[in-house]
Parts: C-alpha cells; structure tokens; sequence
C-alpha cells in the first residue's frame, strides 16, 4: 500500500515553487472535498442551545478537514517532496467500465450475462490479455458464480434475462 | 480464575456444537455434523486460497469474502469471518515466502528473510516455522483474550460518554502514531472518514445529512462497499499499473523436506516467544496490530541477535519473530473489539460491519447478553489456529500452483466476485457503482500516498464518536471542560496529547522510521 511514486524526476506540469507537487495537490483535494461537505451540509440545524443540530457534526468534521487539507498543502508548498505519480488511464477505465456495466446490466440481464461481458470488459484492463484463455476462464467463472451465490449460500440472485423469464 | 475456564468451555462448546443433519436421501437417519467448526475450516480455507494472491492483503480478503457470510446466523458468520482472517494472514505469509511478494503489509518483514530461505531451498522450514509460530502465538493471545476479557468488560461499563469519546480519540492518535507514513496525512484520512460516516440520516433528528435525495444513500454509505471499493477495486487497479507479470520471481524448486531440523527450532524458539510478547501487547494497543507488531519483532530480533549480520540472507529468527508477533497481534486486537465496541484497526473494523449486518452491536453488552457469541469467537480462533498448522503445510502445494495463474487472468475474476458480493449485501445496482468511484478515490490516495487504512477506521468509529459527544456535552450540559475534568477521561485525553507531540518530534519520529526502514534493507 505504500509504493511511493517513483521518485525519478518526470516532467512536473506544476510551477516551480511548488515543491513536493504530491501532497500540495492531495492537501487541495481536501480543501475542495471539505468545502464541498461544508456546502452539502449548510442547510442542516447547527447548535440549538448546547444541544447539538444534526448539522453540527459534520461541520465539525468538515472544518477540521479543511483545517488539516491547508497544512497538507503548505507542507507541499514548503519542503520537498515526490512528484505527481504516472497515472494509467488503461486499468482504472476498463475496471471502472466494467463495474459500471455490471451495475447497469445485472437487473435487467440477469448474473450469467452480466458477470460474462463484466468479465470481457474487465480482461481490456491489460495489455496481456490473450482472448482464447480469457474466454474459456470467462466462462468457468460464470458457472462458478452462478452455483456459488445462489445455491451454495442462497443468495436471491436473478439469473436469467428478464426477457426470457416472461 | 474459574471464570475463565467456565467461559472457554462455553466457547468450545458452541464451537463443536453438533447439529443433525437429516437429508432426505438417507431416509431419516440424521448424521451430527460439527458446523462451526467446519464453518470455520471453510473460512480459513478461502481465506488462504484469496490471500495467497499476490497483491490481495488481508483487509481485502475480508472485504471480499464478506458477503459469503451474510446467509449464515450471527455464531457462524462471525467464526468464518475469523477463520478468513487469519486464513488470508497465514496466505499473506506464504506468498512472502515463495514468492518475495508478500500479500499483506504485516508480512513484509517475513519476506526479507523467508525469501531468502526459500532461494537457498528451505521454503519448507520457513512455511514450517511460520505455521508453528502463529499457532503458538495464537494459543498464547486465546488464553490472554479470555484473561482480560471479563475484568476489561467491567471497566468498560463503568465508562461514561465522556470516556468513551476520550477513549476513541486515544485509539485514532494510537492508530496514526502507529501507522507508517506521516502523521498529517494519515489524521487527514481518519477525519476524511469520520466525515464519510456523516452522510446518511442523523440519528437523534432523523434529518437526512448530505444524501442529495439519493435514496441508496439515505441509511449512509455501506461500510462493505467503502471497504470494497478502497481496498479490492483499487488494489486490483494499482496492480494493473505494476504490470502484473514482471516482478514474479517464484521459487522453481520444489518445496520439498516440510520439517525444520533440531538447530531451526533451538534457533526459532526464543524468537518465538519474543515475538509472541511483543505482538500480544501491540495487538491489544488500540491502532496496533498486525503490521506495526511485526516490523517491531523483526527489528528487536535483530538487536539482540549474535549475529545480526546475518538478518536478510535467510536466518530462521527472521521468520519466527515476525510470524509469531503478527498472528499473537492479530489475535489480541480482537479484545479492544469485544470488549470495549471500538475497533482498533481496519480489519476490526470490518468486523464491526460484520457484526453491524447481523445486528449485533459490539461492546459490553454484547459480552454479558450474548456470552456464546463472544467466547464461540474466542474459542473458534485456537481451533482456527490449529486448522491453519493442520491445512496449510500439506496444502502448500497447491497454494504454490495457484500463485502461477497469471494476474491477467485473475483479476477480472476478482472484479466480477467483488461487484457480485457488494450487489448481493443490498440488491442494489447503486452500491457497485459506489464501490467503483471509491476503488478510483482508493487509487487516487495510494497516488498521492495517503493510507486507505485510517479512513476506514474513522468511518466505523465516526458514528461512534458523534453519539458520544453529543450526550457527554448533553449530560455536561454544553461545557467542554467535561473531557478534562472527568479524571478517566482527563487521563485518556492526556495520553492522545502526549503521544500526537511525541510523534511530531523530530528524534521520535526518526525512530518510528527508523523501525520500518531498518528492516527493509
């Protein structure tokens, strides 16, 4: 969990007086992230008395993180520090893809559809793929899935299409 | 004294509870079948099976294999739950050993040495002692959860509020003083978190907190689907990052001669039971546990080795210690859990969903009114510890093949079993897609190095701690001074104080680094 980026100097699209580029953005996206609770929860009661409103919690926690998000950022800006990571783009959008499809597919499509083509979707995610292996595992997976949850531990899961069920 | 027997035998009896088995093929005739303790098998079994992936640590394993739970009653579910942990701690080991890619932080250290052993075609007494070494340890931490249990349970009903709240902040300051990296940021997380768990509706007004009128957020976010979402899904896409294949260094020998000779149990047995020690303290220290426990063991072997120049080309010691310490630690953190309700790291935090989803509410009460889930668990781990020496030395070579099934053909696997099991909590096509934006937010904080771990356990305590807060200010009728006036409370206070400014010191911070560094090289 704790592979620091590499710390081999790549090109830093931040300006020069940005000195450890990691935490100064990670300290920005608190900021960004407790701003935006602060404004999600403005419309929740405060403090009534020394009771406290359902709103006054996550204002706590809101400003702390604020709070801490600053100090984040200054430490970025003041000592040196790693540069941004390399992200990937081929692995977080092919995963995302095929949550995203299995969410979309599995009421209407039913689990051996879904958890096949998430499958499919999911093997893009890599370069190495090769489709015949991927296809036959693809396969044994579904079967394997569509045992496992709905008889070996009797979870209610639909699956068949819908279409075909009426 | 005889308490502690009294409870054990009630936990090992509900662990080899028999219940009949009467299947209509036989005709009536009703087979006893001992389901907790093969509940217990089965969980420790896959447990090992998921953690002996390379990449997949012991908090995914848990996330992941936490919905295969759901269907079983509270006693049973929560044995499997412990039989998987350790299972995927024991897995993480292998992997270490074998393969020099250890599946779970906690055993990184085993991997200095064990790989080593392994390459010079001792994998089997190193996996041998490792066995031996938790199962040692776990014996030892059994006995010391069902020692302390009672006497802390009785502490922790006299506990106020207030207390209560100081005991939190105390295991959070714990937890970042004890985690790896800067103090800042992993505060940052566990504030992050705290304020994760705000969403959803309040408890005392009912009002719906930052929901935005999603009617899937409307109970708060599911604990399962954070911890999915951070730990599978964005472990399964940073390792995409790493190119799976490269870095696969695996032990082509065959592991042959399981058993250690004379000299490696004179060697390991000392190492053992420092190890075993140190661990069982760590563990029990709220924010201990596991990875801390470890890395400590391995660097005070060092210390009082004779030839600790030795250490990193394959000496036994370099395996028992930190095997030993981890398992006694991961065993230990259980009584914070069990006995106060407050999860001391994230896997007991996970736990906490666990118990969440069945209805239990983790603390005292559930110590007094529900005696045989408590000990059940308690007496499970020791059978769970024996099963692992049972399984896994015979089993290890079937662990060895699986670790050759290539990644690219893993992990799509892994993605489709983890959307099924968060689909599966709720029926809720909402709660894979949350699961998938916090497996990109999990990717984004390893990106920017922020630890995913202290997150999860502000979550979980989130909830907790607001409650606490609200009624101590409540009774104190809205004066702050209540933290400090309360002495039991003043005192907890005073520790979290004093060790946030210990951290922050430089000379104590060089230290804390020093414990994780030196064993790396």
């Amino acid at each position: 969990m704790s592979d620091t980026p590499s710390h081999a100097p790549v090109k830093s699209i931040m300006p020069k007086w940005v000195r450890g580029p990691q935490d100064f953005v990670g300290g920005v996206a608190l900021i960004a992230i407790a701003l935006f609770a602060l404004w999600a929860s403005s419309d929740l009661q405060g403090m009534r008395g020394f009771s406290f409103g359902a709103g006054t919690a996550p204002r706590m926690f809101a400003f702390l993180l604020l709070g801490l998000g600053v100090a984040v950022m200054v430490v970025g800006l003041l000592t040196e520090g790693a540069h941004l990571a390399k992200y990937h783009w081929r692995g977080p959008l092919f995963v995302s893809l095929a949550i995203l499809s299995f969410a979309l597919m599995i009421r209407p499509m039913g689990l051996i559809v879904t958890a096949f083509s998430s499958f499919l979707i999911a093997a893009l995610g890599t370069p190495e793929t090769k489709w015949t292996e991927t296809i036959i595992v693809a396969v044994c997976l579904t079967v394997f899935c569509s045992l496992l949850f709905p008889y070996a531990l009797g979870l209610p899961l639909q699956m068949l299409p819908k279409f075909m069920i009426r | 004294m005889g308490d502690v027997f009294s409870n054990l035998s009630l936990g090992f009896g509900v662990v080899f509870q028999l219940v009949q088995w009467t299947p209509a093929f036989l005709g009536g005739v009703s087979i006893p079948i001992p389901v907790n303790i093969l509940l217990c098998l089965i969980g420790a079994l896959v447990g090992t099976l998921v953690g002996v992936l390379p990449g997949i640590g012991t908090i995914a394993t848990v996330a992941m294999l936490l919905p295969i739970t759901f269907g079983l009653p509270p006693v049973g579910a929560l044995i499997m739950l412990a039989g998987i942990y350790y299972g995927a701690q024991y897995g993480g080991s292998t992997t270490s050993i074998l393969v020099n890619i250890p599946g779970e932080a906690g055993s990184v250290v085993t991997a200095l040495d064990g790989f080593q052993m392994a390459k010079k075609g001792r994998a089997g007494p190193a996996l041998a002692i490792a066995a031996i070494g938790s199962f040692f340890a776990g014996c030892v931490a059994t006995v010391l959860i069902a020692v302390l249990g009672a006497p802390l349970t009785k502490l922790a009903l006299a506990f106020g509020p207030a207390e209560y709240f100081s005991l939190m902040v105390l295991g959070l300051i714990f937890a970042v003083v004890l985690a790896k990296g800067s103090v800042l940021k992993a505060i940052a997380m566990i504030v992050f978190g705290l304020l994760l768990s705000m969403v959803g509706s309040d408890i005392e007004t009912g009002a719906s907190r930052m929901a935005f009128n999603i009617p899937e957020l409307a109970d708060g976010l599911g604990f399962a689907t954070v911890a999915m979402g951070l730990f599978g899904f964005a472990e399964i896409i940073r390792n995409l990052d790493a190119g799976g294949e490269t870095d696969r260094q695996l032990v082509q020998q065959k592991v042959t001669g399981l058993m250690p000779t004379k000299k490696d149990l004179l060697d390991s047995t000392p190492a053992i039971l420092r190890g075993t020690v140190l661990g069982s303290i760590l563990g029990i220290l709220p924010g201990g546990g596991a990875v801390i426990a470890s890395f400590a063991a391995y660097t005070l072997e060092k210390k009082v080795s004779k030839h600790p120049e030795k250490f990193g080309h394959g000496v036994i010691e370099g395996v028992a210690a930190p095997e030993s310490a981890n398992n006694a630690a991961a065993q230990t953190s259980f009584i914070p859990l069990l006995t106060l309700g407050i999860p001391p790291n994230a896997v007991m935090a996970l736990m906490v969903g666990a118990m969440t989803i069945h209805g239990i509410v983790p603390g005292p009460q559930v110590m007094q009114k529900q005696p045989e889930l408590v000990w059940g668990m308690i007496a499970s781990m020791w059978v769970g510890n024996l099963m692992l020496l049972i399984i896994n030395l015979p089993l290890v070579g079937i662990w060895v093949r699986l670790l050759r099934v290539p990644y690219r053909l893993m992990f799509p696997s892994i993605v489709v079993f983890c959307a099924i099991g968060i689909y599966s909590v709720n029926n809720a096509p909402t709660d894979v897609v949350l699961a998938g934006v916090f497996g990109l937010v999990g990717y984004w904080l390893i990106k920017h190095d922020f630890e995913p771990a202290p997150l999860l356990l502000g979550m979980v305590l989130g909830p907790l701690m607001e409650e606490n807060l609200r009624r101590a200010l409540l009774i104190s009728r809205g004066d702050w001074s209540v933290f400090l006036t309360r002495p039991l409370s003043a005192v907890l206070m005073a520790i979290a104080a004093g060790l946030l400014v210990l951290a922050v010191l430089p000379s104590l911070r060089k230290k804390r680094d020093q414990v994780f560094v030196e064993s790396e090289n």
